[in-house]
């Protein structure tokens, strides 16, 4: 479902075919409440998606479903930065801070994160 | 309070209903405008031996028609979920939570993924709609 949902967002919209074309990451999802897990492994315009969570990952999402949709509902404000004080993004910050929401590599990796998050959001 | 049979007519005007009843269902689905067709995949083992559809018309915020149909109508909407009888009942028993089941592929969705997801609150207040009807099983008859 992750991957066509990057695939749906990428295509006929400009601005996140250029952030796609140019990400290379690779980047684990875990939705631990229904124990799934999987590798979206970004190659600048080509997405391998795979089961599980593969090593050397650059990003590691761990979360529940619901905040995995809450991401892809995240808006994107001036200069490409995901807008956290609307109420779904004041939401993600909760998770952040409660541990309902987990990223390791975050601090390192501010950048690819949010071009990752532009990615993936739907808005 | 009588039961009402799953995927009757009489369960679509209920769910239809509840639907226009809810203020959450309300705002959440302003600006929706397209058909959603729920396929439910025949069963006969527990008792549902014949694929059924439900058609629904919602637009921004309002059910403006919910109607049982066959399962090749249900298909022809703009969204198709999709799924065996026994995965909507779980639905509707609130076991299974329908975002949840489309990541897992235990529903199947057809149509635009990201406007689903741009209206994940509202898909998951309908769920919560049908089960505030009382619903009678065909597998529990």
């Amino acid at each position: 479902m992750l991957g066509g949902l990057i695939e749906a967002n990428v295509q006929g919209r400009p601005e996140k075919r250029r952030d796609f074309d140019t990400l290379k990451a690779r980047v684990g999802i875990k939705v631990e409440d229904i124990e799934e897990a999987v590798t979206l492994d970004f190659r600048g315009g080509r997405l391998l998606v795979s089961n599980g969570l593969k090593r050397d990952r650059r990003i590691t999402i761990r979360t529940d479903a619901d905040t995995v949709m809450m991401l892809s509902n995240l808006a994107i404000g001036p200069f490409g930065m995901p807008v956290y004080f609307d109420t779904v993004g004041r939401g993600i910050v909760g998770k952040l801070v409660t541990g309902g929401l987990k990223i390791d590599g975050m601090l390192a990796n501010l950048a690819t994160l949010n071009q990752v998050t532009r990615v993936f959001s739907v808005r | 309070m009588a039961k009402i049979k799953a995927f009757s007519p009489e369960f679509a005007t209920a769910f239809k209903e509840e639907i226009n009843r809810s203020a959450v269902y309300k705002q959440a689905g302003k600006g929706w405008k397209w058909t959603v067709g729920l396929v439910v995949e025949a069963e006969p083992d527990k008792n549902f031996p014949e694929a059924k559809g439900v058609f629904m018309d919602l637009f921004d915020g309002e059910a403006r028609d919910i109607q049982v149909v066959s399962a090749d109508d249900a298909g022809k909407c703009d969204f198709v979920i999709s799924a065996p009888y026994s995965r909507w009942k779980q639905v509707m028993q609130h076991e299974l939570d329908p975002t949840k089941g489309m990541m897992q592929g235990k529903l199947k969705l057809k149509g635009d993924l990201p406007t689903i997801v741009r209206f994940t609150r509202a898909s998951q207040e309908m769920t919560e709609c049908t089960t505030r009807i009382s619903v009678a099983f065909p597998d529990e008859e």
